[in-house]
């Protein structure tokens, strides 16, 4: 709800997910410059700040392998079958251009912020 | 491979019974996938439970208990929620047409549903024949018989709505025809407070209309109260109808006065608006008084018997009789209609769209 109903953390929380949704896309696909299955790769976002839960990050994984941007393959590590993920070349030539659009989104939201 | 043999062989590796909680999670969101995705999926989540499962019994240096096991499933999710997320977003009827398909739902209750329970009322409460007839099973059988008649009706009519757009849905979804639009087709700003002078024209002319034909039709007919004299069949009017005649011409001169006030000046005042309901008060009670009113007093003919031309005359008498609670129903819709339009204007919203502010003229 949005007609003032709703609480000021709740609002922000709902923000921030909404925020970090597209940021999550650009972490993992760059993430995945090198080969991870889906544990390792939660664990490592999870370490570098970005935890994102299970029920989305697999979903995310399957969606970006349709688009064609990451490339999988399962395989036996520790007598247990994993998939692993990489970044296919396509994904690499998206994974450039939306840094490249994330570093202009992060000069004009500096430059906006200067000038307020 | 099937999906039993995945969970069973996913769980092999784990000195677990194959029928524990891991197997029976992974076997209820498998239920939920789409058969193509179905063993891939469960694969991966099994393989991620393990992992998860490992690094916890590495953690607390033992193997995990049913407990610690059904807390791991319970932050996962409930089983058709965690397959969910794997399927595609659908709906039967999408974003775009969803806000059309509730204002369709709220017009078929406002004006078909809510009717239809106003007359249901109206009926029982004014129409001593419909009462009986219903009522023979006590109010509550009569009220239960109701409430299920309405029940279908509703289930009818709003499943039909839904149905026609599903359909619709499904047709958007392959031409995209919502997504052809020209912004010049939208409509005109609208001013609520503002009164359409179309409108006031057609009032002026329809009630000027009226009155000059209830003077030239009823003045003769009031001094004798015969409406019809002919040969083959003559209908006399009852007494009463001297009041009808001038209550209705009244009401259509002073009609007539108030169109042409709004005419000249066409915004809603809350003196204006107040007169409105007044007025249609007025005409509402008016109706519903010549309903119950007997305005026949006999019809006559000469190859009619005098049994059969009472028969007549009771029968359109009962028949405007049993109109009565539509007469009704409608005057109530009509006086709600005018009593939002006195607290809008009384509360004086304006209307500000783009610069173009059109202010109540109080």
């Amino acid at each position: 709800m949005t007609n003032g109903t709703q609480g000021g953390p709740e609002i922000l929380e709902n923000l921030k997910m909404e925020l970090r949704r597209g940021c999550l896309i650009v972490a993992v696909l760059a993430q995945l410059r090198t080969e991870q299955y889906g544990y390792t790769l939660r664990k490592a976002l999870a370490d570098d700040g970005l935890a994102i839960d299970e029920g989305t990050l697999y979903p995310l994984l399957r969606r970006l392998e349709t688009q064609g941007l990451l490339a999988s393959e399962w395989r036996e590590e520790d007598k247990r079958n994993k998939r692993f993920y990489r970044l296919s070349p396509a994904g690499q030539q998206i994974l450039t251009q939306l840094l490249e659009e994330w570093q202009n989104i992060n000069t004009s939201l500096n430059k906006i912020l200067q000038e307020a | 491979m099937s999906k039993a043999s995945i969970i069973s062989s996913t769980s092999s590796t784990r000195s677990r019974n194959p029928m524990d909680l891991l197997d029976r999670y992974l076997q209820a969101v498998g239920f939920w996938l789409p058969k193509a995705q179905q063993r891939d999926i469960i694969a991966e989540l099994s393989e991620d439970l393990h992992s998860q499962i490992d690094e916890k019994e590495a953690e607390l240096g033992r193997s995990l208990n049913d407990a610690e096991v059904d807390d791991i499933l319970k932050q996962r999710g409930r089983p058709v929620l965690v397959a969910n997320r794997y399927l595609p977003q659908r709906s039967l009827i999408g974003p775009v047409l969803f806000p059309i398909y509730c204002f369709v739902l709220k017009m078929v209750a406002l004006f078909y549903l809510v009717p239809w329970i106003l007359v249901w009322i109206g009926m029982m409460t004014f129409s001593s024949s419909y009462r009986a007839e219903h009522t023979s099973a006590g109010w509550l059988g009569a009220i239960g018989s109701a409430w299920s008649a309405w029940w279908l009706i509703a289930v009818f009519a709003l499943g039909t709505v839904t149905i026609v757009f599903v359909a619709l849905e499904h047709a958007q979804a392959k031409s995209r025809f919502l997504e052809d639009w020209n912004p010049r087709k939208l409509p005109p700003v609208r001013n609520p407070n503002q009164i359409p002078r179309s409108g006031s024209v057609i009032e002026v002319v329809v009630n000027l209309m009226f009155g000059i034909w209830w003077i030239d039709i009823m003045s003769d007919v009031m001094s004798t109260r015969v409406l019809l004299d002919r040969p083959e069949i003559r209908i006399v009017l009852s007494p009463v109808w001297r009041y009808f005649f001038w209550a209705f011409l009244v009401l259509a001169l002073i009609n007539t006065v108030v169109a042409g006030v709004n005419l000249a000046r066409p915004y809603w005042t809350v003196l204006r608006a107040s007169f409105r309901l007044a007025t249609d008060a007025a005409g509402s009670g008016l109706f519903c008084w010549m309903m119950k009113a007997s305005v026949l007093a006999e019809i006559t003919g000469a190859h009619i018997s005098a049994a059969r031309a009472l028969e007549i005359t009771n029968a359109v008498n009962l028949g405007m009789t049993r109109v009565f609670p539509v007469v009704l129903a409608t005057g109530l819709v009509i006086a709600v209609v005018d009593v939002r339009r006195i607290l809008r204007v009384r509360n004086g919203v304006p209307v500000q769209l783009n610069g173009a502010v059109s202010a109540a003229v109080v």
